[in-house]
């Protein structure tokens, strides 16, 4: 850190204190974002679902951005503004990638936030605060739920709900504080100068962890979901992944008789690719190129993941050190080979 | 605080004049502080690693995703030297793998592991050296300032930050500094830094005694977590670097009062073979200072021997009381182990009455367990013990049950004693030899009947079934209360899940409960399919209201699990702790990744297990008693005749004899 610039920056928001006069002090910024922030009631009252969550309005003439979720199954869909009026909401489309949903009601000239396709990613430390109806606490006129804390981390999502994995596998904010609450999916992010920087995503657990995710999806990926719908491009839901089964390379590993089986390599076919390449039996895989693997299921994710030709390199675990193998270009997975054989 | 640079400095006046205005208007630097906050994690990134496991553990592999089993963090404090969490790398593991920010991966080898603050050290070679750590002086800190923990669990790349302050300075007994800042898997292991960028402590999942949790992890999410001062790693890094394993220090006593944080630091029994007993410390002693640190509570005794080591040497200074003398005061010393002697009970076969004190005082007997010790000496139902010596010691005037039980406590099995009873106005004294405790119920046992029940009036009424509602329960749970007013013995019944239980079931209750005078609660599960951890808290709400109808005798509490319930029954047990004096599990066997700490004056349960209906059963409960035994609880097996499905007679009379000694 520079720490002139850090003089130059505490000198700054001093100035800015005293000539405003406190004016865009957090409880200002706070006020002018929530009036941007709709509380959503829809179908739901099933066994742990909940009939409640946020939204954004991101245009002045009644457009709603919340994500898509079994809220807005029924149809219709009651949208409650900051100040307490009520409102039909009508759903105009679905970006099944990213899980967002447009909705619109019949106002004009409502506050609404300022999308912007162009804005960088926010930087890990930023000071956040987070709007939304958590628990449903918010009710008519009162104003949605304020929390502050800081962008923890910038990371791809790699999440779950239930068994399924998570479309959306672009970067998100991992946010530090507790926002992964019933009715906090669809609230704003905003930074201490009130811009939007993103949306609370759903409830969803992390895959590399287990724990529970606080998360958003940053505003210019909003932007893009946006775009999906209102230009009708049906960008349907990322296509699965395909697992790369290792024989083709001539390489066995143990048996998947357990959810999570070590990647441990059983035998190696003579004369095959992984022969050649160096790989030997009681090999134990941990890594496919710079992705960690820690199951035989990852790896063949891993290796089903990379396009036909890229380079595929493993990182092994042998004799107590690591040894790092060059398996030449990502053969196609079209052809299969004899399960009895294995030969290529 | 004492800013490094002038132009930190700088930054910190300036933070405070900005903040001046704050408090009449609205304005907060928040852009400065946010900056600050970036510098201090710049400070520390560099020593941040990423670490990630090699491969799946055994315990992974067979269940479901546990948090932690993927990627968290570490801390570089030496050359070549990493400091994680047994989050990180458990136990059973010896090798993980570090990742640099550039991608590079290493692989990392457990040298030393720090246990009572779950702490370990591996060795990395070719690992890129970085700035050395500066702690920041635990006694600067104060709860309210700024603390930034700092992690490389969700990439390696760059590390992420969580902002809060330090909620406390002195916590789990000393072992760590407490903050609100989001502590999770992804930055354990990683530092918790203060404005300046130096290191509070180091990110642990505590094993969080002081709450009560069998997990540190289980506050994740919180607004709880915990650091342990850096200046408290260095100190033990040598010993990690030459390969120890430290381990928390046991001293070996334990103390009369059943209040484990306020009551008087007096010693109700001293565990044999001991480092108190080596000291020479005997029940009565009342502990004054621990060195030099001042002791009013049993909590502040904890606070001096908790962060302790095994190999640790304490000075314990003493006041004993010798009968018409003036009490006086001496030091001895102790060096703390990692593990007592097993403790096994030292009992004589007697049940004391749950009433009143007897008019001149004594211990009143109300039943004697055929064949036992006492039997054989001639004690009879009605007798009042009065003074107990131990073997060629004074004898001790005994006025309530706990006294009895501390002697008692402070003998192994087959230690003598001396016990003078009135009888008839007379007074007499017999020697006994202790034993240990009968383990299997014998239907002799249940010939007890209840007291002041008279087998001769005609057929008892049936106890009532009652509603409990105990605070924040969504549902009343259901009681049998038998009739009278003394303290009563309660039999918690945990059968398989089934949501809210219905009267009748409880119903099936009513006559054990009358003639055995022992109340039983039924609880239900919130989830019809399944008991969980979520449970355990209505059940001890119900427990308090239950004690809020008629007195509870907190000698004779016994949960009882069936099925399903018997994995659960062992966690509220857990939670229960001294609480409970009886554990069985009907049918069941303990929770698949339970881990039985030792039996302890403080916590030792009669255990009953069994019956095994299939062979799978029959083998886990084999095991399962094994270990029991093993960790030096008495383990009975429930015959599987003549009781049926729920043994409720067998049950409430092994309740009423849980107070045996």
């Amino acid at each position: 850190m520079n720490h002139r610039l850090l003089c130059v920056a505490a000198w700054a928001t001093l100035v800015a204190a005293i000539t405003q006069g406190g004016e865009s002090g957090p409880q200002q910024v706070i006020a002018d974002a929530a009036r941007r922030v709709v509380k959503l009631y829809g179908s739901g009252g099933f066994r742990g679902l909940e009939g409640y969550q946020t939204g954004l309005l991101i245009a002045p003439n009644g457009r709603i951005l919340t994500v898509a979720s079994t809220v807005l199954d029924a149809g219709e869909v009651d949208c409650v503004l900051d100040d307490g009026r009520r409102y039909a909401a009508r759903l105009v489309g679905i970006d099944p990638q990213r899980e967002l949903a447009l909705l619109e009601i019949t106002a004009e000239d409502l506050p609404a936030f300022t999308l912007d396709p162009a804005g960088p990613l926010a930087a890990t430390g930023t000071r956040v605060i987070a709007l939304s109806n958590m628990f449903g606490v918010a009710v008519g006129d009162e104003r949605v739920t304020a929390q502050r804390g800081v962008i923890a981390a910038v990371v791809p999502l790699q999440a779950r709900r239930g068994a399924a994995e998570a479309p959306f596998q672009g970067e998100v904010y991992v946010l530090d504080c507790t926002t992964n609450n019933p009715g906090s999916p669809g609230g704003a992010l905003i930074d201490s100068g009130g811009r939007l920087v993103g949306m609370l995503g759903k409830e969803l657990r992390s895959t590399t962890a287990g724990i529970w995710l606080n998360y958003a999806i940053p505003a210019a990926e909003l932007c893009r979901g946006c775009d999906t719908i209102l230009g009708g491009v049906a960008a349907g839901p990322a296509q699965p992944v395909e697992p790369f089964d290792l024989r083709l390379l001539g390489a066995v590993l143990v048996p998947d008789l357990l959810d999570r089986t070590p990647p441990f390599v059983e035998s190696i076919d003579p004369g095959s690719p992984a022969e050649r390449a160096g790989l030997r039996a009681d090999d134990l895989l941990i890594a496919v190129g710079p992705l960690s693997v820690t199951t035989r299921a990852a790896v063949e994710q891993a290796v089903g993941r990379l396009a036909v030709g890229d380079p595929l390199t493993f990182v092994v675990i042998r004799g107590g050190g690591l040894v790092e193998l060059d398996l030449g270009p990502r053969p196609p997975a079209a052809v299969r080979q004899p399960a009895a054989g294995g030969r290529p | 605080m004492i800013p490094r640079s002038p132009c930190l400095q700088a930054v910190t006046s300036l933070l405070a004049i900005a903040l001046v205005p704050a408090l009449g208007s609205a304005a907060e630097p928040t852009l400065s502080e946010e900056r600050a906050f970036q510098a201090a994690v710049a400070r520390v990134a560099p020593a941040v690693v990423r670490i990630e496991p090699l491969a799946v553990s055994a315990v992974a592999a067979s269940g479901e995703l546990r948090p932690g089993e993927g990627p968290s963090t570490g801390i570089v404090v030496a050359p070549e030297r990493v400091l994680t969490t047994d989050f990180a790398i458990p136990a059973d593991v010896e090798e993980s793998l570090v990742v640099l920010a550039d991608g590079g991966r290493r692989v990392a080898r457990v040298l030393g592991r720090d246990r009572s603050r779950g702490l370990v050290l591996v060795a990395v070679t070719d690992l890129p050296a970085t700035p050395p750590l500066e702690p920041a002086a635990r006694a600067d800190l104060a709860p309210g300032q700024w603390a930034i923990a700092v992690g490389r669990g969700w990439t390696a790349t760059s590390p992420s930050v969580a902002v809060g302050i330090v909620s406390a300075t002195n916590r789990a007994w000393g072992k760590a500094v407490q903050t609100d800042a989001a502590v999770s898997p992804m930055n354990y292991g990683g530092p918790l830094v203060d404005l300046d960028g130096r290191v509070i402590g180091v990110l642990a999942p505590l094993p969080a005694d002081t709450a009560g949790l069998t997990e540190g992890t289980e506050l994740y999410d919180a607004g709880i977590g915990f650091a342990v001062p850096l200046e408290d790693v260095l100190a033990v890094l040598p010993r990690l670097e030459r390969g120890e394993t430290l381990a928390p220090g046991m001293l070996g006593i334990a103390y009369r009062s059943q209040d484990p944080i306020n009551g008087q630091p007096i010693v109700g029994s001293v565990r044999p073979g001991s480092p108190a007993a080596a000291a020479g410390l005997e029940p009565g002693d009342r502990l004054v200072s621990i060195d030099d640190r001042p002791i009013t509570r049993i909590a502040d005794a904890k606070h001096a021997v908790a962060p302790r080591y095994a190999g640790d040497r304490i000075s314990i200074t003493l006041s004993r009381e010798t009968a018409g003398e003036t009490p006086k005061e001496l030091t001895v010393e102790a060096t703390l182990v990692d593990r007592l002697p097993p403790w096994r009970r030292a009992v004589i076969g007697v049940v004391p009455v749950d009433g009143p004190t007897p008019e001149p005082g004594g211990i009143e007997l109300d039943w004697i367990w055929p064949g036992s010790p006492a039997d054989r000496a001639g004690l009879e139902p009605g007798d009042i013990v009065t003074a107990v010596a131990l073997e060629d010691g004074p004898a001790t005037p005994t006025h309530a049950p706990d006294d009895l039980a501390g002697m008692l406590a402070g003998l192994l099995p087959g230690g003598k004693i001396s016990m003078t009873f009135r009888r008839a106005g007379r007074e007499t004294s017999v020697g006994i030899e202790t034993t240990t405790p009968p383990a299997d119920l014998p239907v002799a046992g249940l010939a007890r009947p209840a007291r002041g029940i008279d087998p001769l009036a005609g057929p008892l009424r049936a106890a009532p079934v009652v509603k409990l509602q105990a605070a924040e329960a969504a549902e009343p749970t259901l009681a049998v209360i038998p009739a009278g007013t003394s303290p009563m013995g309660v039999l918690i019944w945990l059968g398989p899940p089934q949501g809210p239980i219905a009267e009748a079931e409880a119903r099936a209750w009513q006559q054990a409960a009358a003639e055995s005078g022992v109340a039983v609660l039924v609880p239900g599960s919130a989830d019809p399919a399944t008991w969980s951890r979520g449970d355990i808290d209505p059940v001890l709400r119900s427990l308090a209201a239950l004690h809020g109808r008629r007195p509870v005798d907190p000698r004779r509490v016994g949960v009882a699990g069936s099925g399903a319930g018997a994995a659960f029954a062992w966690l509220v047990a857990e939670r229960l702790g001294t609480g409970a004096r009886g554990v069985a599990l009907v049918g069941g066997g303990l929770p698949r990744l339970a881990t039985v700490a030792d039996a302890t004056p403080d916590r030792d349960w009669w255990l009953l297990l069994g019956p095994g209906g299939d062979e799978a059963t029959r083998q886990r409960i084999e095991a399962d008693r094994d270990r029991l035994a093993a960790a030096g609880y008495a383990v009975g097996l429930l015959p599987a005749e003549p009781f049926g499905d729920i043994p409720s007679d067998l049950l409430c009379r092994w309740v009423s004899l849980l107070g045996m000694l």
